[in-house]
């Protein structure tokens, strides 16, 4: 297999030095070189971003700041192949569709973006999901990446699995769907044995837990330091759950103590995680607003909706993310999320929400509808 | 700041004592500040109110002379039209603010739908769908009954809103004066003024009849109040997407006369006969119009335009011209303001269409010059129909015969509302024929889109003598 160019190794090592030096710090200027070099590389890399960046009349040489990247659209990333070197792609990415579910999201990863991907994980995680540094036995309600080989959660999942799981760790979701029975053995055994547990997965997966708990009358009381960690919403295949709910809800089925439930924001689109504030601030006993951090290799940006413009901070819009660790695709990604930012770091908002028909005729989502229910 | 107070509710001037405010709504914006006063409903007061409808429909409105009804209602068409009515003026100043919808988008809309609302509009939609509007009246001699036949409307007509374009509840209003039923409406949240405005121009005309109408607003999906008022009626008109009505459906006892306007969609065709140079520019323009109006809210708007190669124009080059016209548009008539989840798809699906540009497909991306004003998105048929997110989005599919795109309009028959024709040849029969076959309710010209005349089939129903019952009696010597 042909190895990536060297100009690619290179950055890499640096970003991924970057990223080692912790998320306990601020370091613009040195996010502004590495995005600038990143950009460099992509714009002469992947010709259709060039030719993009181009019409807009962006070139490396005439930016001297990481706001000056354009940014890419998510949908983008369903018409068509954005990796900078397809032909080393290991793993491509999919995303599950929202409007358009024939056309899901596509990225490809190489191997220096996997990496890359890798380092954020276990930085990040070592801050904000295990600032206290517990080894815990990580039960995972999602597919395993052989079972889901194009599902970023389940990758990034595994890896959470490897470096901070004890060996017991494990997916609960196989062929048969969701293995209950065995979540409920490995829960009881926690209690037994006293031994922490961190309980991650899709938010709905965490909702329906509850709901079954609840119809069986079952509960828990996870040793202390047990936590869970849940991402991506409900989308539909759950309850709609308010956070303060959801929180109580894992202490009242689980046994989580309020500080030790962490929301994630991940997308296919972007390699680094954003994890909210809860658990890392509960440790280092900061009294502040809970929002999702940016760790130092990343940056958000909330813009207006209609000219896609920075907003003034506090503003609510939509949220375009910068991620270092997107070497081997495209830094800047524009989404649909809608949110603001607030003094710690942001919120989100999720998707922006479907208005209602503001007249009589069928709209994209209601045709979307309609064909599903088909 | 100019201050104005407006109701959520119109109800006969025998009850106005009788509503209680619930609360009240404001809207603002840097130059006035409407409130909105909404009203507080429950089954005693709805009732009385439908008592009262009967009541005063028995006494007045049933033995009212059609001649006299469509008079009324010409009368009320005219004074909207009248650009110093007080009410008009008053529309024209709030219904913007609350519907985000542009000053010059409610103006043409409230034109549009009067103009098409007058005294020949309505004869002509009565002798369409009933042949004899006297029938209305009284027992009319039918020689080929060899009897005689009279037409009776419902007592009292429910109709539930759930849609934002300005002027449009008052159609409903209108075609159940002409069937002589009292008439109870729910506004929508998104436009709830118009609808009691024009009730107040009907008062001012005949008050006795507008004791026989009423508005009101509630909370969609209220438990309580839609089966019981349901429960009463003996016509329910529905206007609203797919899973709404559905939903309301279920409230409705079998026994009442149910009439269901879905959301639909539209699309035109232009043939390569008529992709000529010389009538580029008005037939861009007509385009851009159908694309621009009630910012493509209403089903009469078209999704995608359909245009035939072969012709002396590109249909690429033919967008250019388009793209022209909906900016001059844009100019004149602006678009309203729209949600983030709006502006957002909007982006989203210019930029997926950018990059397929870029990716040296037959696409093209023509855009406002800043925002989401108006997209005009060209590529070859992809052989499925995709909606537009609406807003001024307009699809152009290039195709090789115009009669390939049937079978991509085929799934969405149930939907298909509108249809611009332009083909110029001898298909153009042919065609049409095909695209009634397939479901299409409206067929017109490029640029008529969002005029339909009064007397048209309303997502193919005839709103009018879908209403009526008849009573024949076969007993012509005794009669």
């Amino acid at each position: 297999m042909s190895e990536l160019p060297k100009e690619a190794l290179d950055l890499d090592q640096k970003i991924i030095d970057f990223i080692r030096k912790g998320t306990n710090r601020k370091d613009n200027e040195g996010f502004n070189s590495l995005a600038l070099e990143v950009f460099g590389l992509q714009f002469k890399s992947i010709p259709l971003y060039r030719r993009y960046c181009e019409k807009r009349g962006i070139k490396p040489e005439k930016i001297s700041s990481w706001e000056e990247i354009p940014a890419l659209p998510t949908d983008v990333f369903k018409v068509t192949e954005l990796s900078m070197f397809p032909s080393l792609t290991m793993r491509t990415f999919m995303t599950s569709g929202t409007t358009m579910p024939e056309e899901r999201g596509k990225v490809g990863y190489d191997e220096g973006g996997l990496r890359l991907m890798d380092a954020t994980i276990e930085e990040a995680a070592s801050s904000f999901l295990f600032p206290d540094g517990m080894k815990t036995k990580i039960l995972i309600i999602a597919p395993s990446p052989e079972m889901a080989p194009h599902m970023i959660m389940a990758y990034g999942m595994n890896r959470l699995k490897d470096y901070f799981g004890l060996p017991q760790s494990r997916f609960l979701v196989g062929r048969e769907g969701f293995e209950v029975e065995t979540l409920l053995k490995e829960l009881r055994s926690s209690e037994e044995e006293d031994i922490p547990v961190t309980l991650c997965g899709g938010s709905f997966g965490f909702v329906n837990f509850f709901d079954y708990c609840r119809e069986k009358e079952l509960r828990f009381k996870l040793p202390p330091g047990s936590r869970t960690l849940d991402a991506g919403g409900f989308k539909g295949r759950s309850r709609e759950v308010k956070r303060e709910e959801f929180v109580r809800e894992c202490g009242e089925a689980l046994g989580i103590k309020t500080n030790y439930s962490v929301n994630l924001l991940g997308m296919t689109e972007i390699s680094s995680q954003f994890y909210d504030s809860t658990l890392r601030n509960f440790h280092k006993g900061l009294h502040a607003e809970v929002a999702k951090l940016n760790p130092p290799w990343t940056k958000t940006v909330v813009v207006d909706p209609e000219s896609l413009k920075p907003l003034p901070d506090g503003e609510t819009g939509l949220l375009k993310h910068y991620d270092l660790a997107n070497r081997g695709h495209i830094l800047a990604i524009q989404t649909d999320d809608l949110g603001r930012m607030n003094p710690e770091g942001f919120e989100v908002f999720g998707r922006s929400k479907e208005a209602e028909a503001k007249g009589c005729s069928l709209t994209i989502d209601e045709m979307t509808r309609i064909e599903k229910g088909r | 700041m100019e201050n104005f107070e407006l109701e959520a509710f119109y109800v006969p001037p025998g009850l106005k004592d009788r509503v209680k405010l619930a609360r009240t709504l404001v809207y603002e914006d840097g130059s006035a500040r409407i409130l909105l006063k909404i009203p507080s409903i429950d089954r005693t007061f709805i009732q009385s109110l439908i008592h009262h409808l009967r009541e005063k429909r028995g006494s007045y409105l049933a033995d009212l002379p059609i001649e006299t009804i469509v008079q009324v209602l010409d009368e009320a068409s005219r004074r909207w039209l009248d650009k110093n009515y007080p009410l008009r003026k008053l529309a024209l100043k709030t219904i913007p603010l609350i519907t985000g919808f542009s000053p010059e988008v409610v103006e043409a809309s409230i034109d549009a739908e009067m103009k098409s609302s007058l005294r020949e509009d309505m004869w002509r939609a009565l002798s369409l769908e009933i042949g004899n509007p006297l029938y209305l009246n009284d027992f009319q001699y039918s020689p080929q009954l060899g009897g005689y036949s009279r037409a009776f409307g419902p007592e009292l007509i429910v109709s539930i809103f759930s849609e934002n374009i300005p002027a449009l509840p008052h159609l409903l209003f209108m075609r159940s004066a002409l069937v002589k039923s009292a008439c109870l409406g729910k506004v929508a949240r998104g436009e709830p003024t118009f609808a009691p405005l024009y009730l107040k121009t009907v008062e001012e005309i005949d008050p006795e009849m507008a004791e026989c109408m009423a508005v009101l607003y509630w909370q969609g999906g209220e438990e309580e109040i839609e089966p019981f008022l349901f429960g009463q009626a003996d016509a329910v008109v529905l206007f609203g997407g797919v899973e709404t009505c559905r939903s309301l459906l279920e409230k409705i006892p079998r026994r009442v006369k149910t009439l269901v306007h879905g959301h639909r969609l539209g699309f035109g065709v232009i043939g390569r006969q008529r992709m000529k140079r010389q009538e580029l520019e008005r037939l861009a323009e007509e385009v851009a119009l159908d694309c621009s109006m009630f910012d493509q809210q209403a089903c009469l708007a078209p999704h995608v335009y359909y245009l035939e190669e072969g012709g002396e124009v590109s249909p690429k080059e033919f967008c250019q011209a388009v793209a022209v016209a909906m900016e001059r548009l844009n100019q004149r008539m602006p678009r309203g303001r729209i949600t983030p989840h709006e502006a957002s798809t909007i982006h989203q699906l210019r930029a997926a269409y950018e990059f397929r540009e870029l990716n040296g497909e037959e696409v093209l991306v023509l855009t406002s010059p800043s925002g989401t004003d108006w997209t005009v998105v060209y590529e070859k048929d992809p052989g499925a129909f995709s909606p537009s997110p609406l807003n001024r989005f307009i699809r152009i599919y290039g195709v090789e015969d115009i009669f390939r795109i049937l079978s991509s309009l085929k799934p969405i028959g149930p939907f298909l509302q509108n249809a611009a024709v332009a083909i110029g040849d001898k298909r153009e029969k042919e065609f049409i024929g095909m695209l009634g076959e397939l479901g299409v309710a409206r067929i017109t010209s490029p640029g008529k889109m969002s005029i339909p005349s009064m007397m048209w089939h309303h997502d193919g129903i005839s709103p009018l003598a879908s209403l009526l019952r008849w009573c024949d009696v076969e007993k012509k010597d005794e009669f």
